[in-house]
C-alpha cells in the first residue's frame, strides 16, 4: 500500500504540527552544526536560534489560524482536530511565542549562550499542541511525556545554579511519579475495556447500553481516578502542589514564566476533552474530585502566598490558587462553565504574561539582577512611576477588581458555579479571592510606599518586554469595552466540544 | 437635544480631561492643575443642566440612554437619573472641583496623576449613581476603590496611611464580594440585572432575606454601620484633605444610595424584617461613636467619628419607610456631604499651615485667624444641627419619621443631637478659643482668596438647605413616594 494513500488527507490536517516538528529538527541541526563549527570560531547563535524559533512559531500560528476548522480524526483516530483543539493550539502557540519574546533579554544579559533553550521550548510546545488534540490514551501519554521531558530539562537549564539543578531533579522525580500514575490509570482503563480510543471508550461507558458489569465499572473508575490525579499533579492543583513552589523558584525566570503560563492551558484543555466529552457520563463521580481539589487549591494557594517573600514563589502559589478557580469552574460541568473557564484561561494567561514581562524586564542598574524578592521593588514607585502604575493595574486585575479583565474572568466563572447551585463553593471562592487580595496589594504597597535603605535604580526596560507588557496591559484595561469576540469564541468552542 | 446625551457627556467629560492631562508635560504643573479644575467645573455646569431639565412630576428614570450591552447575556446597561440619584450626581460634580481647588498648593508630588485620579473618580462615581443595572453598579462601586486606594496611599499624610489604605481596601472588598455573589444569584434566578425589571420581580421570602443580608454586608461597610466602621476613621485621618472630602462627601453616600436603590425596592419584605437590626446598629452608632469622638485627639478623627454618627441617622431615616424619614435621610446625606466636607476642609486649612492636626497644639485661633474661625464655627454649628442650617432640617425630618415607627429608637437617636453639640462645641472651644498659644506655633495666616472661594459654595448650600429645603425635597418627592408605594 502506498504511504500517502494509507494516511489519506491526514497530513494536510496536521500541517501545523508537522511544520513545528520539522522546524524543531531543522533548528536543532542548524544549532549543532554552526555552534560547533571550528571554521566559524564557535559562534554564539543563541539569539539567532531564538529569532528563528519565534519566526517558526509565528508561521505555525498562521497555519493554525488559516487551517479550515473541520472536525476530523486522523492517523487511525489517534489525533482529533476540531474547533476546540484548534483554539487551544492557537492559545498555546501564541503564548509560547510571547514567552520566547520575553526571554530574549534575559538570555542575552545572563550570557547563557546555549541555543538548546529554544529547541526545548519548541519541543515542549509541540508536545502540548499534540496533547490538546489527542484522541487516544496512547497519544495522550506520548505527548504528555514529550512535554514533561522538555520541562525537566528546562527547569534545570541554568547549569551554574544549584537551585536550578534542584528544581530540575525535583520536577523530574515527581513528574516521573505522576507519569507513572497516568500510565497505570490508562492501563487500568485499557485492561477493563480493551480500548484506548476516547470515542470508543465514550461509546462503551455511555447510555443505557453502558457498563453494566460492576467489576468493569469499578475498574474504569479506578483508572479514571489515577488519570485525574496524574493530570492534577501536572497542573499543580492543591494536594499535589508541593513541587510547584520549589520548581518555580529554582527554575530560571523565563522558564518559570513559561511553566506558569503554557502548561496550564494544555492540561486544562486535555482535562476538558477527557472529562467533558469522553467521560461525561461519569460526571457525578469526577465532579466531587475536582470540586474538592479546586477548593483546597484556592485556600492553599491564597493562604500559602501570604508569607512568601520571593516573587517567583509568590507567583507559584498564586498559580495554585488560580488553578483552584479554574477547577471549581470545571467541576460545574456545563456549557456555561466551560465557556467561563475558557475566558478565565485567556485572561489568566494575559495577566501572567503581563506580570512576568515586568519581572523579566526590570533589572537593577548596578549588577543587572532581576527582582527576586518583593522588597527589591521598594523604589519602583519613585524611580519609574509609570511602570509601577502599570504593575499596579496588573495586580488589581489579578485581585479581580472591576473594570479590569481579571474581574470578568472571575465573574463568568462564579456565574457558572452559581448556575450549578454550588453556593458554598462560590462563597469560599470569593472569600479566598479576598485573602489573595492581601498579597497582591502587598506588592503594590512595597512599590509605592515601601522604604528601603539603599536607593536602587533600574535599567531601562528592553523593547521586547516593554512591547509585551504594554500590549497585554492594554488588553487587561480595555477588555471590558469590547469583550464580544472572546465571549463569542469561548461560547462556540465549548458548544462545539459538548454538543 | 440635551436630553439624549447629557449623562454620557457627564461621564465622558472627566475622561476627556484625563486623556488631555496625559499630554501635558510635567514641566508645567500649573497647567495640569488648571486643566483638571476646569474640566471638573465644566462637568459641574453640565450637571446643573441636568437639574434644570429634570421633570419633578414623574418617578420614572429620566435622561435614559444606553451605555452598552454585554453579549450572550441579557445585560443592556442604561444610564438614567430619578429624584433619588439626581442630587448624588450633583454632589459629586460639586465636590470634585472643590477637592481639586482645596489641594492646589498642598499636593507637591505626582500632580498630574492626582488630577487624573480625581477625574477618574468623578467619572466612576457618576456611573455609580446613574447606572440602572445591579451588576454594573457593583462594577463601578468596586472601581472606586482603585483611585481611592491610590489617593490615600500616595498622597496621604503620614506613615500610617499604608495601614489605612489596606484597611479601606480589604473591608470594602470583603463586603462587596458577597454582594457580587448575590447579584450573580439574582441573575441566575431572573435572567436579568436591570433595576427597572428587578423592582417588579417579587422574590420569595427566604431568598429575600439571604439576598438582603448579602447586599447589607457590602453597603453597611460603605455607610459605615457600627461593627464595620473601623476603616473610616483610619482612612479619613490618613487621606489627604481632598481625599477625606470626597470620602465623607460622596463615597459614604454610595452605601445609602445602594439601600434606597436596591435593597429597599427589591427586597421589601426583608427590609421590613431587618428594620430592627438596622435601627439597633444605627442607635449604637450614634451613641457609641459620639462618645468615642470625645476621646480623640486628632481633629480629622473627630469629624470622621461624627460622620459615622450622622450616617446612623441616615440609616434610621431610610428604614422608617415613610416619606418624612426617607426624605430626611436623603437630605441628611446631602447636608452631611456639604458640611462634613467643609469641616475636613477647615482642618485641611490649618493642617496646611502647621502640619499637625493634634488639638493640643492649637488654641485661641480666633485672635489671629478671625475669618477662619467664623467659617469653622459656622460648620461646627451646622454639624450639630443648629436651626437654620441644613442638618437641622434633615435630622428633624428623620426624627419625625422614626417617631411614627418606633418611639423608643427616636428617643435614643435624639440624644445624638445632644452628643453632637457636646463634641462639636468641645472641639471648637479647644481650637478657636482660649489664650493664643505661641509655644508651638508662632506664625499665623488667615484664609487666603483660594480657600475663601472653596468655602463659599459650602456655606451657601448649607444655608440654602437649612432655610429653603423645598427646592431639594420637591425634586425627590415623587420618586420617594413611588419607592414607598413599591414597598407597601
Amino acid at each position: 500500500m502506498d504511504f500517502l494513500t494509507f494516511f489519506g488527507n491526514d497530513f494536510k490536517v496536521v500541517m501545523p504540527e508537522l511544520y513545528l516538528f520539522t522546524a524543531c529538527l531543522f533548528l536543532l541541526s542548524y544549532g549543532v552544526i554552526f555552534s560547533t563549527s571550528k571554521s566559524l570560531n564557535y559562534p554564539i547563535i543563541q539569539l539567532n536560534v531564538g529569532w528563528l524559533s519565534i519566526f517558526s512559531l509565528g508561521i505555525t500560528l498562521s497555519l493554525l489560524i488559516s487551517s479550515p476548522v473541520v472536525t476530523m480524526s486522523v492517523f487511525n483516530n489517534l489525533l482529533i482536530v476540531d474547533a476546540f483543539s484548534t483554539f487551544s493550539k492557537i492559545l498555546i502557540v501564541s503564548s509560547t511565542l510571547v514567552c520566547c519574546l520575553m526571554s530574549m533579554s534575559y538570555l542575552n544579559n545572563k550570557k547563557v549562550n546555549s541555543f538548546e533553550y529554544f529547541i526545548l521550548i519548541l519541543l515542549a510546545c509541540l508536545g502540548m499542541v499534540c496533547l490538546v488534540s489527542t484522541n487516544d490514551l496512547l497519544a495522550l501519554y506520548m505527548s504528555i511525556e514529550l512535554m514533561s521531558l522538555s520541562f525537566y530539562v528546562l527547569a534545570a537549564y541554568k547549569r551554574s545554579s544549584e537551585f536550578s539543578g534542584e528544581a530540575g531533579l525535583k520536577y523530574f522525580i515527581l513528574g516521573a511519579f505522576s507519569s507513572g500514575l497516568l500510565l497505570f490509570g490508562t492501563s487500568m482503563i485499557y485492561g477493563f475495556t480493551g480500548l484506548t480510543n476516547f470515542e470508543e471508550i465514550s461509546k462503551v461507558v455511555t447510555g443505557i447500553n453502558g457498563v453494566t458489569d460492576v467489576v468493569t465499572y469499578n475498574g474504569i473508575i479506578i483508572g479514571l481516578l489515577f488519570v485525574a490525579v496524574a493530570l492534577l499533579f501536572k497542573i499543580g492543583a492543591a494536594p499535589f502542589h508541593m513541587w510547584a513552589p520549589d520548581v518555580y523558584e529554582g527554575a530560571p525566570t523565563p522558564v518559570t514564566a513559561f511553566f506558569s503560563i503554557v502548561p496550564k492551558i494544555a492540561i486544562m484543555a486535555l482535562l476538558l476533552r477527557l472529562f467533558y466529552s469522553t467521560f461525561y457520563d461519569f460526571a457525578s463521580l469526577w465532579q466531587p474530585i475536582f470540586l474538592y481539589t479546586g477548593v483546597l487549591s484556592m485556600l492553599i494557594g491564597s493562604i500559602g502566598a501570604l508569607y512568601q517573600k520571593k516573587i517567583k514563589r509568590l507567583m507559584a502559589y498564586s498559580g495554585i490558587a488560580n488553578v483552584g478557580y479554574m477547577l471549581i469552574g470545571f467541576s460545574a460541568g456545563t456549557v456555561e462553565s466551560m465557556s467561563g473557564l475558557i475566558i478565565y484561561l485567556i485572561i489568566y494567561v494575559v495577566m501572567m504574561v503581563a506580570f512576568f514581562s515586568f519581572v523579566l524586564g526590570t533589572q537593577t542598574e548596578k549588577d543587572a539582577k532581576l527582582n527576586m524578592h518583593v522588597s527589591d521593588l521598594s523604589n519602583l514607585g519613585k524611580v519609574n512611576p509609570v511602570l509601577a502604575m502599570s504593575v499596579t493595574f496588573i495586580l488589581f486585575s489579578m485581585v479581580g477588581l472591576p473594570p479590569f479583565a481579571g474581574f470578568f474572568g472571575k465573574m463568568y466563572l462564579f456565574l457558572a458555579v452559581m448556575q450549578s447551585e454550588l453556593y458554598t463553593v462560590a462563597i469560599i471562592g470569593v472569600l479566598s479571592s479576598v485573602v489573595a487580595a492581601f498579597y497582591y496589594i502587598r506588592i503594590i504597597k512595597v512599590m509605592f510606599f515601601g522604604t528601603s535603605n539603599h536607593y536602587v535604580t533600574y535599567k531601562q526596560m528592553d523593547k521586547l518586554n516593554a512591547l509585551v507588557l504594554s500590549s497585554s496591559l492594554f488588553f487587561l484595561i480595555f477588555f471590558f469595552a469590547y469583550p464580544t469576540p472572546f465571549l463569542l469564541c469561548a461560547h462556540k468552542v465549548s458548544l462545539g466540544l459538548l454538543l | 437635544m440635551f436630553d439624549s446625551s447629557i449623562l454620557l457627556s457627564l461621564v465622558g467629560l472627566p475622561l476627556f480631561g484625563m486623556i488631555l492631562l496625559f499630554f501635558i508635560p510635567d514641566t508645567n504643573p500649573d497647567l495640569q492643575k488648571t486643566v483638571g479644575l476646569s474640566t471638573s467645573l465644566l462637568t459641574f455646569l453640565l450637571s446643573l443642566l441636568l437639574w434644570l431639565q429634570f421633570d419633578m412630576s414623574t418617578p420614572k428614570y429620566q435622561f435614559v440612554e444606553k451605555f452598552f450591552s454585554v453579549p450572550y447575556s441579557n445585560m443592556h446597561v442604561y444610564l438614567g437619573v430619578d429624584g433619588i440619584s439626581l442630587f448624588f450626581v450633583l454632589l459629586t460634580t460639586l465636590l470634585i472641583p472643590i477637592c481639586l481647588l482645596a489641594s492646589w498648593d498642598s499636593i507637591k508630588i505626582y500632580i498630574r496623576e492626582y488630577s487624573i485620579a480625581f477625574l477618574f473618580l468623578e467619572a466612576v462615581l457618576i456611573c455609580v449613581f446613574t447606572c440602572l443595572d445591579v451588576l454594573f453598579f457593583y462594577i463601578f462601586f468596586e472601581a472606586v476603590l482603585i483611585p481611592m486606594f491610590l489617593i490615600i496611599g500616595i498622597w496621604g499624610s503620614r506613615e500610617r496611611k499604608i495601614r489605612a489604605s489596606y484597611q479601606f481596601f480589604i473591608y470594602t472588598l470583603v463586603g462587596s464580594v458577597l454582594m457580587l455573589l448575590a447579584i450573580l444569584y439574582i441573575y441566575q434566578l431572573t435572567g436579568t440585572t436591570d433595576v427597572q425589571v428587578l423592582t417588579t420581580v417579587t422574590f420569595d421570602y427566604d431568598t429575600q432575606l439571604i439576598l438582603w443580608l448579602a447586599f447589607f454586608a457590602s453597603l453597611a461597610v460603605k455607610v459605615p454601620m457600627v461593627p464595620a466602621h473601623i476603616w473610616l476613621p483610619e482612612a479619613h485621618s490618613e487621606a489627604p484633605t481632598a481625599g477625606s472630602v470626597i470620602l465623607a462627601g460622596v463615597l459614604l453616600k454610595m452605601g445609602g444610595y445602594g439601600f434606597l436603590r436596591f435593597s429597599i425596592p427589591m427586597f421589601p419584605d426583608a427590609s421590613v424584617y431587618f428594620t430592627p437590626l438596622v435601627y439597633t446598629l444605627s442607635v449604637i452608632a450614634i451613641i457609641y461613636t459620639s462618645l468615642t469622638t470625645l476621646r480623640q485627639v486628632d481633629m480629622k478623627r473627630i469629624i470622621a467619628y461624627s460622620s459615622v454618627a450622622h450616617m446612623g441617622f441616615v440609616t434610621i431615616g431610610m428604614f422608617t419607610l415613610n416619606i418624612q424619614g426617607i426624605e430626611g435621610s436623603m437630605l441628611l446625606m446631602l447636608s452631611h456631604g456639604v458640611v462634613s466636607s467643609a469641616l475636613f476642609l477647615c482642618v485641611g486649612v490649618i493642617y496646611d499651615r502647621h502640619k499637625t492636626r493634634i488639638i493640643k497644639y492649637y488654641s485661641g485661633l480666633t485672635v489671629k485667624m478671625p475669618l477662619f474661625s467664623i467659617t469653622f464655627l459656622f460648620f461646627i454649628l451646622a454639624n450639630m444641627g443648629f436651626p437654620g442650617t441644613s442638618s437641622f432640617v434633615s435630622e428633624f425630618l428623620v426624627l419625625v419619621g422614626s417617631f411614627k415607627s418606633n418611639v423608643f429608637i427616636t428617643v435614643l437617636a435624639a440624644t445624638g443631637v445632644v452628643w453632637g453639640a457636646g463634641y462639636s462645641i468641645w472641639l471648637f472651644n479647644r481650637v478657636a478659643f482660649g489664650n493664643i498659644r505661641t509655644s508651638h506655633i508662632t506664625a499665623f495666616q488667615d484664609l487666603d482668596r483660594r480657600e475663601f472661594f472653596v468655602f463659599v459654595p459650602c456655606v451657601f448650600l448649607t444655608f440654602l438647605m437649612g432655610i429653603y429645603p423645598e427646592i431639594f425635597l420637591n425634586a425627590m418627592h415623587v420618586s420617594i413616594t413611588h419607592l414607598i408605594e413599591q414597598v407597601q
